[in-house]
């Protein structure tokens, strides 16, 4: 993705890649104005070098070769280790800030506080959305009840025994199409499950998304397209995939207001499953590009967007251990493609 | 029956007038004509806006159509366009809308412009004819 920033990135050396060290990668590698410059821990499985690997952040075995040069401005050490707190400041260059002891332990606070609010924050975006569902829903429900009504009025008076059947079996399938309403919403409303994390089938979550989608935005001017790869599976949340995927396919319709190609694609290449969504809309200009995973961007008018859907699906794909990225041509259409790295193979599959 | 006052002859059949019915619903468009049918009305039907104005643009249509339901969200030329082309190319046929979605807003807007009524689905049957009655007296009052 292109970066728009004129000022220098801070740069930041994280020193341990236990829990604190990869939540904290986690966590400044979305800040835009701060640079990664590389990690380190003295064993070499931490959990925070492979995910350090993913987002191309650089490993370094050896704390001395990270610290000693890059310009770094800020040394982040938590380790937890006092010996290494106290030799850092030899270690270091001059005019090198450090952050050990104490003063990490209270940045780890904040990052699982941050961590806290980025799961509300979800939840509080996908209800703002269900807002938009309404009109989705009372044509969903208005229609079939108009029916229903119709045909009812039309009962009272009918002699005929057969009519009389036909249109009263029409007014059992016509109940039966508005109970799907609430069978969709309610699972879609509620709020993810924090531990829940199984092998999702992508395919079946792209076509529950769609479902879903409609509610928000017309579909019956858009031709969609599936090119679906039968092994699609990726480890994760299945009800925020599920956000992620409405979030993207609302987006693609969205930017297609006077209808065109929605294209929803998994793949499984080398380097894992990829999902793609496109559309042939309006384009992203490249001066905005990017911005657009950034909270609170949006080029929605005033009530219409929060500026926290991409954010959120950023952080969602994030803590998949994802990666996001966008393709984009003015007045030719966008494409997101999500880049799962390959870990659900050998999971048993829930829906 | 008693909507039977200003009857005339198309086709040889009594007639109490022409009414276009705009729904992408195929099961809309049936209640719709089912309810105005009895009360001896001829219905034509649409399933979007580029057909409702494809209908109202051929052959005696032009003259004799009467009342137009149009509902809002529909595919291709939607409610607000269609409706948009009508008020602009036929402003002396009346309007109602039939929609799923009760929007104040859209409903004010539209009522503004001219569209006779804002009717919210589900309608009973007698309050749909009673405003088609409406629309019939104004398309009276307003000679071609």
């Amino acid at each position: 993705m292109p970066r728009t920033d004129s000022q220098p990135r801070t740069k930041v050396a994280i020193l341990g890649a236990g829990r604190g060290g990869t939540a904290l990668l986690d966590l400044l590698h979305q800040i835009q104005a701060i640079e990664i410059v590389g990690i380190t821990d003295r064993n070499p499985n931490a959990a925070g070098l492979q995910r350090a690997r993913e987002l191309q952040v650089p490993v370094y075995q050896r704390l001395g070769d990270l610290v000693s040069n890059h310009g770094i401005n800020v040394v982040m050490d938590v380790t937890g280790d006092p010996a290494l707190g106290r030799s850092l400041p030899q270690l270091v260059p001059s005019g090198t800030d450090i952050l050990s002891g104490s003063a990490s332990r209270l940045l780890w606070e904040l990052v699982q506080h941050e961590s806290m609010l980025q799961a509300e924050l979800l939840h509080a975006e996908k209800l703002a959305g269900v807002g938009s569902f309404a009109a989705g829903i009372a044509h969903d429900i208005n229609n079939p009840l108009q029916l229903i009504l119709g045909l009812a009025e039309n009962l009272l008076e009918e002699q005929d025994l057969d009519a009389v059947h036909a249109q009263a079996a029409e007014i059992i399938e016509a109940v039966k199409r508005t109970t799907a309403i609430c069978r969709d919403l309610t699972s879609y409303s509620r709020r993810a499950s924090a531990c829940h994390e199984a092998a999702v089938p992508v395919n079946a979550k792209l076509e529950e998304a769609l479902k879903i989608a409609r509610y928000a935005v017309a579909l019956h001017d858009i031709d969609i397209r599936r090119s679906y790869h039968p092994d699609a599976v990726v480890t994760g949340n299945p009800d925020e995939l599920l956000h992620v995927f409405v979030n993207l396919i609302t987006n693609a319709v969205q930017a297609m207001e006077h209808g065109g190609v929605l294209t929803l694609e998994s793949d499984v290449t080398d380097a894992g499953t990829v999902v793609r969504v496109s559309d042939t809309g309006t384009g992203i200009p490249p001066d905005l590009l990017g911005q657009i995973f950034e909270p609170f961007f949006t080029t929605k008018p005033p009530g219409k967007g929060t500026g926290l859907g991409l954010y959120n699906i950023k952080n969602v794909i994030h803590h998949m251990h994802g990666t996001i990225g966008v393709e984009s041509h003015v007045g030719r259409g966008s494409t997101f493609s999500l880049t799962f790295p390959d870990a659900a193979a050998d999971r048993s599959v829930h829906a | 029956m008693s909507e039977f006052k200003s009857g005339f002859f198309v086709g040889g059949e009594s007639c109490n007038g022409r009414v276009l019915i705009v729904d992408d619903e195929a099961d809309i468009r049936k209640v719709v004509r089912m309810t105005l049918q009895k009360a001896g009305y001829e219905v034509l039907e649409a399933e979007n806006g580029e057909k409702a104005i494809e209908v109202i643009n051929t052959g005696e249509n032009r003259l004799l159509l009467d009342v137009i339901i149009c509902d809002i969200r529909m595919p291709k030329v939607n409610g607000i366009e269609a409706i948009a082309y009508f008020r602009k190319n036929y402003p002396r046929v009346p309007l109602l809308v039939l929609t799923g979605f009760p929007d104040t807003d859209m409903a004010t807007s539209l009522l503004r412009e001219g569209v006779l009524d804002y009717l919210v689905k589900p309608v009973e049957g007698e309050k749909l004819k009673a405003a088609v009655a409406r629309a019939m007296e104004q398309r009276q009052l307003a000679p071609l």
